[in-house]
């Protein structure tokens, strides 16, 4: 419910820039790879990746997709919110399909190589696609893409934020050889550009215009955007010239679905319904009080896909008191009882974070989770010997003034539905035993969006952040963030994180890299910089009669070009 | 607005007021429309300058946008945000006289073209819903007022009891029982026919309740009035009294409150679209409105204000045609 509503701009994006502006420890020698399509078997994320499918495939049909927001614009290379890359992957490919270990296998292009220096990373395309208006693909076309989408026109503060500071330009070497050129290595670059927000668009659609390419773009992908009746449903219809799909796609040629109607139903309730009554065959995010029956329905499959990045935390301000004492941080994660919370408040539909990333985020460790498992005694402890005392009301006090913790929030209901607070409200009872006084302040939307990045104005705050790989530590937690929106709320310090993510980002060798992350991880929770709560999560539900759907692992989108209808 | 005839007991017995030329009237009701609508637009303004938060940041994606502040610079140059007020309200007024309702921050459209390709399933569902009030609202007026205690007070506890009803609650349970539990109407029909039954209904029984509950007290008055005894002593039967002569004379009221009812049906349709998932204004409407998309809300604004006006007019226009009295008065004047 929560991820569905909430105007969640890709958070992913930045990660990129970071390591970006900084001087980057480059150099470290990178070794020449011709990537190897990874083996698809070895599954990191919960539920996400082709898997084989029984049964066989029958041609036809139209599936109703149920699902929550609508995009503002369907071309993904604008903007960059969540319901735009869910819809794009039916009608965009991308260069490359990402695994949910990290690495990727071909799609649009078919190999590549990275230099030594991990600056240039050269494309080798398919050849004979064609974009669904004729246009060829080619290089020049994979050129247009990124000008466009690097274009202030297009205002995709996404892909701005993400590829400006790292993205030199673009060599066309000849008709099906493409060189992207960047200024300082950046190891997780290809699994960015698996995402439907880099999907590969017709030049001469886009040339067209924003006005026009946001309600009509055009890509190579299996099915074709046919009409987006706005308020109500995007029409697509299957691409019967399909020849480009993924490496790892189940289906290696055209749909077996004649069309798809991608319906928008805001209420969950309504959506839960429809696919109930069967005028869905797949809804988009269970609502989380239908979770345990949608999961005891003999005719409803569930999957359920827990997203990479950061997931939904709390942030601890670390530039002022309470927080920036280790020791009040640690007791605030002992004290918070996140998981009794997270239980309560979305009834079992949604899973318990307890480390710096994700579970389904590559390179994601066990080892550093769940450091503070709810522990009232140690949480006393600590304020003890930080020096805050209990009063008569049970609040602590340290030299008169009273551990209080103002934890600001957005007040709609789209972006705090009631399960959310809830959550915060249990966070809150369970702070108060040991000796906080949180106060949960409600904001408009725009006050928030100021104030949210004022950290004089708050001591905790709930964000969120989605992004394919774990480089994603380095925006919310380095210093070259410190001041950027939205980024280092926690406002951490720490130059010995910053060294380690800007390391894993300049080598391409995993073992390298697992050892890097692994390590950032482990700085993150002992320093308790923050809260985790709970992973980002995709729940599709889908009817028995649709087989063959799967998520990708990047950003959760649905794969609904390997999926057929069954009578 | 207007020279309101006197609807009151005792207003058939009253000389017919005397009206002004229609030119002149016609005029004026314009000249007044224009400005109801000029300071609709500068009350939209000046919302629009107090509302809070970093307008170039709501252009650039709203509460999730992570943009660099190069972009938002150029962004704000762009669209003229710190130019200087007076500047910027008369480029405002300017545009709205002539129809430009400017580009949307969300949607990258012309604001005109996103309000007419939503305001059609919108206008359906108020002018069906208004209807079906009038239909429901009615054979019970007819069937119940005057007739005896018990007649009467069912009558009026059905109006009292869909009037007090909120739009939400109602709307989910008729989608709860008809279409979740007979299966009935499909729940996401979206603007297919058969699915316009239910979110009609779910605006219409609360306005049934209002307009009964006028209808009834005007009615039960107008009963006891002369013209209604003459009626009866013309050997009229009792139910030709009512149809033709009482009831004529007890919609007045509901006349006037129709016309407020269309607008603020407008916004009752926001909720109704939501719970049915049908297209409209008020769905874009409640995205604009979370996502500081201004011209959007502006826009809407002005179209409802602008049905206002033209309904309300309207209205004037059907009192004549209700009533027979504004009729003669007019044709002599």
């Amino acid at each position: 419910m929560k991820p569905s509503l909430k105007s969640r701009l890709t958070a992913l994006a930045v990660f990129a820039a970071l390591a970006a502006l900084t001087a980057v420890v480059s150099a470290c020698g990178g070794s020449s790879s011709t990537a190897a399509p990874a083996n698809t078997t070895s599954v990191v994320g919960v539920g996400a990746g082709a898997k084989k499918v029984e049964g066989t495939p029958v041609k036809g049909g139209t599936l109703v997709y149920g699902t929550d927001r609508e995009p503002t614009c369907l071309d993904p290379h604008n903007l960059g919110d969540m319901p735009q890359t869910y819809v794009a992957r039916q009608y965009l490919d991308s260069l490359v399909s990402m695994q949910p270990d990290g690495t990727v296998v071909p799609w649009l292009a078919e190999k590549w190589n990275i230099s030594k220096d991990g600056l240039q990373y050269t494309f080798y395309l398919k050849k004979g696609v064609n974009f669904t208006d004729g246009t060829p693909f080619d290089a020049e076309a994979v050129k247009a893409n990124f000008e466009q989408t690097l274009d202030p026109e297009t205002q995709s503060s996404t892909n701005l934020v993400y590829l400006l500071p790292i993205y030199k330009g673009v060599d066309v070497l000849d008709k099906y050889t493409v060189r992207i050129n960047l200024k300082r290595p950046y190891s997780p670059f290809l699994d960015v550009l698996a995402q439907a927000f880099f999907g590969m668009e017709s030049p001469k659609a886009m040339a067209r215009g924003i006005k026009e390419n946001c309600v009509s773009p055009v890509g190579t992908g299996p099915f074709i955007l046919k009409k987006w009746k706005k308020g109500q449903e995007i029409d697509l219809v299957r691409n019967p010239n399909y020849n480009s799909p993924p490496a790892d796609a189940n289906n290696q040629g055209p749909a077996y679905l004649d069309a798809i109607t991608w319906r928008f139903i805001p209420d969950p309730s309504v959506r839960w319904q429809a696919l109930q009554s069967g005028e869905a065959q797949a809804i988009f995010n269970i609502p989380p009080e239908d979770f345990a029956a949608a999961q005891s329905d003999p005719n409803i499959e569930v999957q359920q896909f827990v997203h990479a990045g950061i997931g939904h935390y709390i942030v601890l301000d670390n530039s002022e008191p309470p927080f920036d004492d280790l020791k009040v941080r640690q007791a605030f994660n002992y004290a918070a009882n996140t998981a009794a919370a997270v239980e309560s408040a979305y009834q079992g539909a949604y899973p318990v974070a307890t480390s710096a990333i994700s579970s389904g985020t590559p390179f994601y460790t066990a080892k550093y989770a769940n450091l503070y498992p709810h522990n009232l005694a140690k949480a006393e402890k600590l304020l003890d010997e930080a020096g805050w005392k209990k009063n008569a009301n049970g609040v602590r006090e340290k030299d008169g003034k009273q551990l209080t913790v103002k934890f600001i929030y957005g007040s709609s209901p789209g972006e705090t539905p009631p399960a959310e607070l809830t959550l915060y409200q249990n966070v809150q009872a369970a702070a108060k035993e040991a000796g906080f006084e949180v106060t949960l302040v409600p904001q408009p939307l725009a006050q928030h969006n100021e104030q949210a990045n004022i950290p004089k104005d708050y001591d905790a705050e709930p964000t969120y952040w989605n992004c394919p790989t774990p480089m994603c530590m380095y925006i919310v937690a380095s210093t070259e963030t410190y001041d950027s929106p939205f980024a280092n709320m926690s406002r951490i310090k720490n130059p010995q994180l910053d060294q380690t993510l800007l390391a894993a980002a300049a080598t391409t060798d995993r073992k390298k890299q697992a050892a890097l992350y692994g390590k950032a991880q482990q700085i993150i929770a002992e320093n308790a910089y923050w809260v985790p709560m709970y992973p980002e999560q995709t729940l599709l539900g889908i009817s028995k009669k649709l087989k063959g759907v799967w998520i990708e692992p990047s950003e959760g989108e649905p794969i609904l070009s390997d999926a057929w209808l069954e009578g | 607005m207007s020279a309101t005839p006197s609807i009151t007991a005792g207003g058939a017995l009253e000389a017919p007021p005397r009206r002004r030329i229609p030119g002149q009237v016609v005029l004026r009701r314009l000249v007044g429309a224009l400005l109801v609508l000029w300071a609709a637009a500068t009350l939209c303004f000046a919302m629009q300058e107090l509302s809070p938060g970093n307008k170039a940041l709501a252009i650039l994606g709203g509460s999730g946008a992570r943009p660099p502040q190069e972009q938002i610079e150029a962004t704000e140059e762009k669209y003229g945000l710190n130019d200087p007020i007076l500047q910027r309200y008369t480029r405002f007024i300017g545009n709205l006289a002539t129809g430009d309702l400017g580009t949307s921050y969300q949607y990258k459209q012309p604001v005109t073209s996103l309000i007419s390709e939503q305001v059609g399933p919108t206008l359906v569902l108020v002018l069906v819903s208004t209807l079906l009030a009038w239909v429901i609202a009615v054979p019970i007026t007819l069937l119940t007022a005057g007739r005896g205690r018990l007649r009467s007070s069912f009558g009026s506890g059905f109006e009292a009891f869909f009037a007090g009803m909120p739009p939400y609650w109602l709307g989910l349970v008729l989608l709860v029982v008809f279409a979740f539990e007979l299966g009935w109407f499909p729940a996401i029909g979206g603007t297919s026919p058969d699915a316009l039954l239910l979110p009609a209904l779910t605006l219409a029984l609360p306005l049934a309740g209002f307009l009964g509950q006028v209808t009834r007290d005007e009615f039960e008055r107008g009963l006891k009035q002369p013209f209604a005894v003459s009626a009866r002593t013309r050997g009229a039967s009792e139910a030709e009294v009512r149809r033709r002569h009482v009831l004529r004379h007890a919609l007045l009221p509901g006349v006037t409150l129709t016309g407020w009812a269309i607008g603020a049906t407008i916004s009752g349709a926001v909720l109704v679209e939501v719970i049915y998932a049908r297209p409209g204004l008020g769905q874009v409407l409640v995205n604009a409105v979370s996502n500081q998309d201004l011209p959007v809300v502006v826009g809407i604004t002005m179209l409802v204000a602008l049905i206002y006006v033209v309904v309300n007019l309207l209205v004037d226009l059907l009192y004549v045609v209700v009533d027979p009295r504004l009729r003669t008065a007019t044709g002599v004047a």
